[in-house]
């Protein structure tokens, strides 16, 4: 297959995103399966929600517990090793910033091989195993867990703050918004030489219709973990 | 020879109010697995506008962006699903000043009365507000919709004027609470009873999901099967 027929798929999405998980290893799967070009996007979300007046989806109770249901359901279905956290919102609000999103996008710029098994060592760490990601030693550890060689390790730590990377991550930010995003995970579906915008990741079935692909499941046996 | 009983039909719930263009969506699906599926569907005509109060919860499109993504994916969900849709002309009169206060209390007399009409007013009312730009407040109007179900004129009107009726409010507003009970705070909201456990779904989204739940095969949104044609 000719890698210019591949139709590119571009997933905005940020670590502190549950849904996004979902997406993420769905999306690796149909890789495989799919005429694909898969380009991962780690962006701001607490960015994306300020900017387009949106607020987060936990601050209606019977909302917030419907939605750890769901999520657990959604990872048997998928095989995903999603376990929760005993307080989401506080967690989600205190135990998660924006460092872990510009670690993914100095990787985005430095390293993009190890783009995708650092976002899974990421949201494991997050929202499977429930450790720290604020710390610079949890992000050495995620990014050691990935496979990232130590030098490299220590050079992506040492640049988080710099301007370079910053610009990058609103840059990208930026391009989810200008495609319509109001939240996370952000799919962009490229065919016709149209952008094509899904929010959630619950529009498989859509996608699919418009790749001309067929949906084939969860293809758990597919599964990364 | 022994005759195997048939395994017991489960019963799925949905709870709808015709004012959400999501649930038209999730409805016309629901009708069409009630074909494939061994399941008992029981429609339940709730009030959405209680249920955003008593869940603490709002509307969805309040925020811009939302808005206008929701419009595209209606579309763009309704054109795969072959469910005839457009939303109203005045969205903000429509969904949020005019309401379905009536409509809900019509669809729970009939509910209560001749309830094999129930599927297809339903269906007349989605058509009225999300494919024709009609009204669904006036008693006009919800006759016009239960005439094109096939109920009896008399018997309609009959229905229509028993609306404000103590017993079809309390009705309505016990289905109401039933959802809250289970947990709803949108709609639709499906409940899937497994092995006697109320599973809750929000949303017409979960089929595949639901139909893994009920041990039953999700076939896509079967477009073959559409009662509602355009």
């Amino acid at each position: 297959m000719a890698d210019a027929d591949k139709k590119v798929i571009e997933l905005f999405y940020d670590t502190i995103s549950p849904y996004s998980w979902i997406a993420f290893e769905v999306l690796c799967r149909y890789r495989s399966r799919w005429n694909i070009d898969l380009r991962l996007r780690p962006f701001s979300l607490a960015a994306v929600v300020t900017e387009t007046g949106n607020s987060p989806p936990g601050r209606v109770p019977a909302k917030l517990k419907w939605m750890g249901k769901d999520l657990m359901r959604q990872a048997y279905f998928y095989k995903i090793p999603f376990r929760g956290r005993k307080d989401p919102n506080n967690d989600m609000a205190n135990k998660h910033n924006i460092n872990v999103m510009l670690l993914l996008t100095a990787v985005t710029m430095d390293c993009p091989q190890h783009l995708e098994s650092l976002t899974r060592e990421l949201w494991l760490r997050f929202w499977s195993r429930e450790e720290d990601i604020t710390q610079p030693a949890s992000l050495e550890a995620a990014a050691t867990a990935a496979g990232i060689p130590a030098d490299q390790t220590a050079a992506l730590l040492a640049k988080l703050q710099d301007q370079t990377v910053k610009a990058r991550l609103t840059k990208t930010t930026q391009e989810a918004l200008r495609h319509g995003a109001f939240g996370a995970p952000t799919i962009v579906a490229h065919v016709g030489g149209k952008p094509h915008m899904y929010w959630g990741s619950d529009r498989f079935l859509l996608i699919a219709d418009l790749l001309g692909e067929e949906w084939l499941g969860p293809l758990t046996e597919l599964a990364h973990l | 020879t022994s005759k195997m009983a048939a395994p017991a039909r489960k019963t799925v719930e949905f709870f709808y109010d015709v004012l959400s263009p999501y649930t038209w969506l999730g409805f016309e699906i629901m009708c069409r697995y009630q074909q494939k599926w061994n399941i008992d569907l029981k429609l339940r005509p709730f009030y959405l506008a209680g249920v955003f109060k008593s869940s603490d919860n709002r509307p969805p499109a309040m925020v811009p962006a939302k808005s206008q993504y929701m419009g595209r994916d209606l579309w763009r969900l309704a054109d795969m699903y072959k469910v005839p849709f457009k939303l109203p002309s005045n969205v903000i009169e429509v969904l949020f000043i005019k309401g379905s206060l009536n409509a809900g209390r019509f669809l729970t007399a009939v509910d209560m009365n001749c309830d094999q009409y129930l599927e297809e007013l339903t269906r007349q009312l989605f058509l009225r507000i999300f494919y024709r730009d009609e009204d669904i407040t006036e008693p006009a109007s919800l006759l016009s919709a239960a005439m094109k179900a096939g109920i009896p004129e008399d018997l309609a009107k009959q229905l229509l004027s028993t609306i404000k009726d103590q017993t079809v409010k309390d009705r309505f507003q016990q289905t109401t609470q039933a959802a809250l009970d289970y947990g709803a705070f949108g709609a639709p909201t499906i409940v899937a009873h497994v092995d006697g456990k109320p599973k809750m779904f929000f949303g017409s989204d979960r089929f595949e999901l639901m139909a893994h739940m009920l041990g039953e095969k999700w076939h896509g949104p079967l477009p073959e099967l559409a009662k509602a044609k355009i």
